[in-house]
């Protein structure tokens, strides 16, 4: 089966491809070389002035585990008042803020992702948040372990025990829970909220360990590195959402030292105490340290205004902001040995100082960041926004005239906190290509996905270029998951089930010894009933499991 | 012009979700644009026009000449006018009202006048469980308006009731006033168990002696002068609630199981 897509203005970063036009050929799932001419094609469509990129990927968003079925079983109105009925094709739905899963991947799949990460999937609830992405179709999923607070690691910090250790506890919970990557929330915080503490800052110990959130965060950055993980280490930092907390952020880069770091939903953690109300804008200092930093990238979290909800593993955080819930009601739970999670429905409103100047916060980060390679397109699903505000998103960026319009609405007292009229910037096709696909493929370490070049999968989106890029990127003329057309003029006509992708770094099995006295001496269930198998990830054959390439164990060369 | 009348051609087989004909929702649409209405029944999807005859056509005056129990959401998120059911209605009658009259003549399902916040409904007939209650998931019941039974209520009458008044002239079934936030209900008739079980704000007025559990305490017998006050702003209520004219009652305070700021008035007559 060969098929051809002819004549469309492709953007294909990876290869430095921008606005060419140029064929397109896929086999059997994936994109080929230009085939003899003497072959067969079976079909062609002809995309002549259309926009030709690949599947767009998410990298960072709440789409399964624990947190997302709380919010759902939190929130009955949040249901209620956005149904989705069934169609021939699709099953029925609900919900605007957390969808459930098969709308989830139905909405993903018509604004032409192909692909979506989740970013707090807790290890010992692994298997639930497998179970639930494994239900979300039309895309490709996979999850980020989350470390960092759990007992058993920072009781290995606490002991000194050598790196190499410490590395083979993170590659077995890498495999154990089928990751991608390793997360980091509040490092060492939901933790130090179990004893008692409500704000962990970077040197500050935690009373019980001893152990700093700079301690985590170095030796996590370490291990994820000289694991050969592609996926740098995730890192939601410590004081999220707290006036000021500009510096701690700054203070994290500092502290990995040179390894690889991803900071993710940045936006949160861009806030200075300038101002009259002691808020005010961190974003250039951010931006600037980024642009430094090559180390570093980020994606950004960008709020948006509207009804939404909060959750996170961010224990302390939601403890926080539990007040400020709208409507008011909250959870916030520990789980197990291994974190915490809270639960926070939130509202973000127009004419409120602070919500106005997170918006503009967010977008100030977005366009001060020099390197769209290593800046991304993220609300932090749902707690930003709901990942369906993500066209929205984009016009913002690409039109300036739309944003300093949208601006001009806001707050008053936060226009004059910040400086984004001021900046000129707006965003290409090629630039929103490399945030949301080849960027976002190389950052998560999936090597077939993101570009469009001879061997890779064939996820292709289509749109229909339009001056209005809201209206464009809400609704693509064609989307192609693995070579089959899965949504046409923005509707699905064929429903796939995708695939997971994890990484399996090499690491020490003996380490297990250690691991299993733990599990038998303080946890609920025995290690080996803790690990996700790979029939449970495929579901029958429904689904597959892809197994990104790591680069094996590697040496800091810096 | 008269008033705009539905006429159920059959009695239907599955659930009609009647909230699309409502005055405010009917406002300016033509004869033809209301047979084309789209109603769920169901699973299926189906014009106005293939389940009702429709005759008339002032929409601030709406008839269902022969409702029946099938018939949910009627008056749902209603603003103004008035509609009048002759026969029964389904779940959820007047849900989410906010202005406008509703009077059935006949019996309502569960789940009538819940998350209304404005205006009467007045049921000539029973009303089924769960009257001016919240719906699962929701916090609050009945949110303020007038609701009157002139028959009896099912059980967990008034349940997370906000505000407003509902007055039962039958008989209410078992925890009436449950969880009762504010507002005030009234019940002629006899009450089941556990009446203002874990009611933390809100006042019920009861007529027969009631079986109360251990967290209402008994304040004693009572001269209330605002009961006169409450009694005049009756007098015009079209039912027996207009006859009231005692200040004399027995006051129970509770739950105290859940704040204790409720309180039970049994009158002796």
């Amino acid at each position: 089966m060969l098929t051809k897509l002819s004549g469309g203005t492709v953007y294909d970063p990876a290869h430095g491809i921008n606005g060419k036009v140029m064929d397109i050929y896929i086999r059997d799932g994936r994109i080929v070389e230009r085939p003899r001419d003497d072959e067969r094609i079976d079909h062609e469509y002809k995309l002549g002035g259309k926009v030709v990129m690949a599947g767009a990927i998410d990298m960072h968003t709440h789409i399964g585990g624990g947190k997302v079925n709380i919010a759902r079983s939190m929130l009955p109105e949040d249901h209620r008042h956005d149904p989705a009925a069934h169609s021939g094709l699709c099953r029925a739905g609900c919900g605007h803020a957390v969808p459930s899963t098969l709308t989830a991947g139905y909405r993903y799949a018509e604004m032409g992702y192909t692909a979506g990460f989740e970013p707090a999937v807790l290890p010992m609830n692994a298997r639930q948040a497998h179970l639930e992405m494994g239900d979300t179709p039309m895309i490709d999923k996979g999850g980020y372990a989350m470390l960092g607070s759990d007992d058993l690691f920072l009781r290995m910090l606490a002991a000194k025990k050598d790196q190499n250790a410490i590395n083979d506890y993170v590659a077995w919970t890498i495999a154990a829970s089928q990751g991608m990557g390793i997360k980091v929330v509040n490092a060492g915080g939901i933790n130090a909220f179990k004893f008692n503490q409500r704000f962990l800052d970077l040197d500050e110990k935690n009373s019980h360990y001893g152990i700093t959130p700079r301690e985590v965060l170095k030796t996590l950055s370490r291990a994820v590195y000289e694991l050969g993980v592609p996926h740098p280490l995730h890192v939601h930092g410590n004081n999220l959402g707290v006036p000021g907390n500009v510096e701690t952020t700054l203070n994290s880069m500092a502290g990995v030292e040179g390894y690889p770091m991803h900071l993710t939903h940045i936006q949160f953690h861009s806030y200075g105490v300038e101002g009259d109300r002691k808020f005010s804008s961190g974003a250039a200092r951010i931006a600037e340290a980024i642009n430094k930093n090559k180390n570093i990238s980020a994606d950004v979290g960008q709020i948006l205004f509207g009804q939404t909800v909060t959750v996170s593993g961010d224990q302390m955080s939601q403890f926080r902001n539990a007040e400020l819930g709208s409507p008011r009601k909250a959870v916030c739970m520990d789980i197990e040995c291994d974190a915490g999670c809270g639960v926070v429905p939130f509202k973000y409103k127009d004419q409120n100082f602070v919500n106005a100047l997170q918006w503009a916060i967010g977008l100030e980060i977005f366009l001060l960041v020099d390197d769209p390679w290593r800046i991304f397109l993220t609300t932090d699903h749902p707690n930003g926004a709901p990942f369906t505000s993500y066209p929205h998103l984009i016009k913002l960026l690409m039109d300036k005239s739309f944003r300093n319009d949208v601006f001009a609405t806001l707050n008053a007292d936060a226009q004059t906190m910040s400086t984004l009229a001021s900046i000129d910037r707006e965003y290409s096709l090629y630039e929103i290509a490399i945030m949301t696909r080849a960027g976002a493929a190389r950052l998560v370490g999936l090597h077939d996905r993101g570009h469009l070049g001879a061997g890779a999968a064939a996820d292709i989106t289509v749109y229909t270029d339009d001056a209005d890029r809201e209206k464009m990127f809400a609704k693509p003329d064609y989307v192609f998951k693995d070579g089959q057309l899965v949504v046409r003029d923005g509707g699905i006509v064929k429903v796939v089930w995708g695939a997971t992708h994890t990484v399996r770094p090499e690491f020490d099995r003996s380490i297990e010894k250690e691991i299993k006295t733990y599990f038998d001496k303080y946890h609920t269930i025995k290690m080996e009933h803790m690990k996700v198998g790979d029939d449970e990830l495929e579901d029958g054959g429904r689904s597959r499991v892809i197994v990104q390439e790591c680069k094996g164990r590697r040496e800091k060369t810096a | 012009m008269s008033a705009l009348t539905f006429t159920l051609k059959k009695i239907p087989q599955q659930r009609i979700d009647c909230a699309p004909l409502t005055p405010n929702m009917l406002a300016g649409k033509s004869a033809a644009d209301i047979g084309a209405i789209l109603l769920q029944s169901g699973n299926e999807t189906l014009r106005a026009d293939a389940l009702f005859d429709i005759s008339g056509d002032n929409v601030a005056e709406i008839v269902f000449a022969n409702g029946c129990d099938k018939l949910d959401y009627i008056g749902a998120a209603m603003q103004s006018g008035r509609i009048t059911i002759h026969g029964d209605a389904g779940w959820y009658l007047g849900f989410r009202k906010k202005g406008g009259d509703i009077v059935l003549r006949g019996n309502a399902g569960d789940f009538a006048a819940s998350g209304m916040t404005g205006g009467l409904l007045h049921i000539h007939g029973n009303a089924g469980d769960f009257l001016a209650a919240a719906i699962p998931g929701d916090r609050k019941g009945m949110a303020g308006g007038l609701v009157i039974v002139t028959g009896n209520a099912g059980d967990r009458a008034g349940d997370q009731m906000r505000r407003g008044i509902v007055l039962i002239e039958g008989d209410a079934g078992d925890y009436c006033a449950s969880r009762m936030i504010a507002g005030t209900i009234g019940v002629l008739g006899a009450t089941g168990a556990y009446p203002g079980y874990g009611m933390k704000r809100g006042t019920l007025l009861l007529f027969k002696p009631p079986k109360l559990h251990a967290t209402l305490q008994d304040c004693g017998m009572h001269t209330l002068p605002f009961l006169k006050l409450m009694a005049k702003s009756f007098r015009d209520l079209p039912g027996k609630f207009a006859h009231l004219d005692q200040t004399r009652a027995r006051r129970y305070a509770g739950d105290l199981a859940n704040d204790g700021k409720g309180e039970i008035l049994v009158f002796s007559n």
